[in-house]
C-alpha cells in the first residue's frame, strides 16, 4: 500500500518536473541565453569555479598522464626530434632576438605598433569542459566579458566566450558553435560551420563558399576573415581537407580545424575589437595581459601595449 | 529524506558534477555520466521517487548551467531517465552484473534523449564532437562505474551496510 501511494506521488513530481523543464528551455530560447538565464549561469559558475579550480589542481596531473599514456610509444621518438628541434630554434632565437631589439628601438623612434599589440590577451587555464563547452579560470575580474574571441596558444583560433562569472568563463569552441564563422581561403570569402556528425569521427568543419571563383585545394589555410564581426582577420582556422571545385557559384568542402578543443589546457582571451575610445583618443594606455602559471599557481599583470 | 540523507546526497551531486566537469571533461575515452547515474542508482536506495526525481531534475540543472547547452535539456532528460529507473528496479536488484547493465541500458537511454532533443532545439554540436560515439562510450563506462559503486553508493545514502548485498 505504501509503495502504491510513493509511486502515485512520483508520476505528479515527474509530470511537473517535465513542464518546468520544457518551460526553462523556451526561456533560454526565448532569451537566446540573456537575461535572467545568463545571471543564472554566471551566477552557478560563480558558486561553483572555485571547486573547479581546487579539484582542477589535481585531477589536470591525472589526465595529463593518462593522455600521456595513451601515446607512450611514440614519445620517446617525438624527444629525439624535439631535442634536434630545439637546437635549432636555440639557434634561430638567438638571431630572431637581435632583430626584435632593431625592430622595437625602429618603432620607438618613428612611433610605430602594431595592430597585434592593441589587443589585450588573457591567458587562462581549462580548468573544466562539459560537453564541447571549455570552462576556463579567469573571469570578468581579469576583463574577460561574453563575446570575446578565444585562440590557443599557437595563435589559432579556438572559439569564443559565451559566459562569464568573476572568476571563471565558458568558452564555445568553433568546432561546436551553432553560429558559422567567416573565413578567408586565398582571396574567397566563405562561412565556416560546425559538423557534428562527422561521418568518419574525425574533427572536421563545413566550409560554404557562396560566391566561389576558383577551386581550393586541400592543405590551403583558411583564416578569419575581415568580414567577421567576432574574430580579428588573419587568425589561422584550419586547412581544406580535400580539393574542391565551384559548383555553379557555390563551392563545399571539409576543413580540418588546428585546433582539438579537448586536448587544451591553456588558451588566451583576446579583448577585441579594442576599445574605440582609448584606441583612437589615449594611445598612452597599454593594454594588460594577465598570466597565471599553472605549475606555480601565482598571477602576474604586465603592459603588454606600446606607450604613445 | 532526512537532513542527514539529504546532505550526503547533496554532497554527492557536487563531487559527481565537480569530477564529471573537470576529470571527465577532459578524457576522451572514459567518459561515465556521473550525475546521470546517480540519478539511476539513487531508485535503488530507500529515498523516496518524488526526491530522485528532483535530485535528477537539480543535478541536470546544474549540468545545465555550467554548460552551454539549453537550460533544462539535462533536467529534463535525467527527470526521465530517473523516472524509469524508479519504474524498473525491481528489475536490477538481482545481481552485481544485472544492476550494472540497467545502469548502462538506462545511460543509453539518457544519452539518445539528450542527442535527440538536443537535435531538435538545434543543440547538437554543443553536446560536444562525435555525438554518436557518446551513444557506445558514456553507457559503457556507467556500467563499469555501477558495478564497481553502486553497493558503495546504496549503503552510504541509506546509511545501512547491509544495504544492496548481492546474493
Amino acid at each position: 500500500m505504501l509503495t502504491t501511494k510513493r509511486t502515485d506521488r512520483a508520476l505528479p513530481t515527474f509530470i511537473t518536473l517535465l513542464v518546468v523543464g520544457v518551460l526553462l528551455m523556451t526561456f533560454d530560447v526565448r532569451l537566446d541565453g540573456g537575461g535572467v538565464v545568463g545571471v543564472l549561469r554566471s551566477g552557478t559558475q560563480a558558486i561553483v569555479s572555485p571547486v573547479q579550480r581546487l579539484a582542477a589542481f589535481v585531477v589536470n596531473p591525472v589526465s595529463n598522464a593518462l593522455d600521456s599514456l595513451s601515446n607512450v610509444a611514440s614519445l620517446r621518438e617525438q624527444n629525439a626530434e624535439l631535442s634536434a628541434e630545439l637546437a635549432e630554434a636555440q639557434a634561430s632565437l638567438i638571431a630572431v632576438q637581435d632583430q626584435i631589439a632593431e625592430l622595437e628601438l625602429l618603432e620607438q623612434l618613428y612611433d610605430l605598433g602594431t595592430a597585434e599589440d592593441q589587443v589585450g590577451r588573457t591567458v587562462a587555464n581549462v580548468i573544466g569542459a562539459v560537453d564541447a563547452a571549455l570552462i576556463i579560470d579567469k573571469g570578468t575580474g581579469d576583463g574577460v566579458v561574453v563575446g570575446q574571441p578565444v585562440i590557443d596558444t599557437n595563435g589559432y583560433v579556438v572559439g569564443s566566450v559565451t559566459s562569464a562569472s568573476p572568476g571563471s568563463a565558458t568558452v564555445i569552441p568553433i568546432t561546436a558553435a551553432r553560429q558559422g564563422i567567416t573565413v578567408q581561403v586565398g582571396s574567397q570569402t566563405g562561412a565556416l560551420s560546425s559538423q557534428a556528425f562527422s561521418a568518419d569521427m574525425t574533427l572536421s568543419m563545413v566550409l560554404d563558399v557562396f560566391d566561389a571563383r576558383e577551386p581550393v585545394l586541400a592543405g590551403d589555410r583558411v583564416v578569419t576573415s575581415a568580414g567577421s564581426t567576432n574574430f580579428p582577420a588573419g587568425l589561422p582556422v584550419g586547412e581544406i581537407l580535400e580539393d574542391a571545385s565551384p559548383e555553379s557559384t557555390s563551392l563545399n568542402t571539409t576543413v580540418r580545424p588546428f585546433v582539438d578543443p579537448e586536448t587544451l589546457r591553456l588558451v588566451v582571451v583576446l579583448a577585441w575589437p579594442p576599445d574605440p575610445i582609448t584606441a583612437v583618443t589615449d594611445d598612452t594606455v597599454p593594454e594588460e595581459t594577465t598570466t597565471t602559471s599553472e605549475a606555480e599557481g601565482t598571477t602576474t599583470t604586465a603592459p603588454s601595449g606600446e606607450d604613445g | 529524506m532526512r537532513g542527514r540523507t539529504a546532505l550526503t546526497i547533496a554532497l554527492l551531486v557536487v563531487l559527481a558534477v565537480v569530477i564529471q566537469t573537470t576529470l571527465f571533461g577532459r578524457l576522451r575515452v572514459v567518459t561515465p555520466d556521473l550525475v546521470l547515474l546517480i540519478g539511476i542508482l539513487l531508485a535503488l536506495t530507500r529515498v523516496r521517487p518524488e526526491a530522485i526525481l528532483g535530485v535528477a531534475f537539480i543535478g541536470g540543472l546544474i549540468m545545465d548551467l555550467l554548460g552551454a547547452s539549453l537550460l533544462g535539456l539535462r533536467a529534463v532528460v535525467y527527470t526521465v531517465v530517473a523516472y524509469i529507473a524508479i519504474r524498473t528496479k525491481e528489475r536490477a536488484e538481482l545481481g552485481r552484473v544485472t544492476i550494472a547493465i540497467w545502469a548502462g541500458l538506462l545511460t543509453l537511454v539518457g544519452v539518445v534523449l539528450l542527442i535527440l532533443i538536443g537535435t531538435l532545439f538545434g543543440q547538437v554540436s554543443l553536446l560536444g564532437e562525435n555525438a554518436a560515439s557518446r551513444m557506445i562510450l558514456v553507457p559503457l563506462a556507467n556500467v563499469a562505474v555501477a558495478a564497481l559503486l553502486a553497493p558503495t553508493f546504496v549503503r552510504l545514502v541509506d546509511r545501512d551496510r547491509t544495504a544492496l548485498r548481492y546474493p
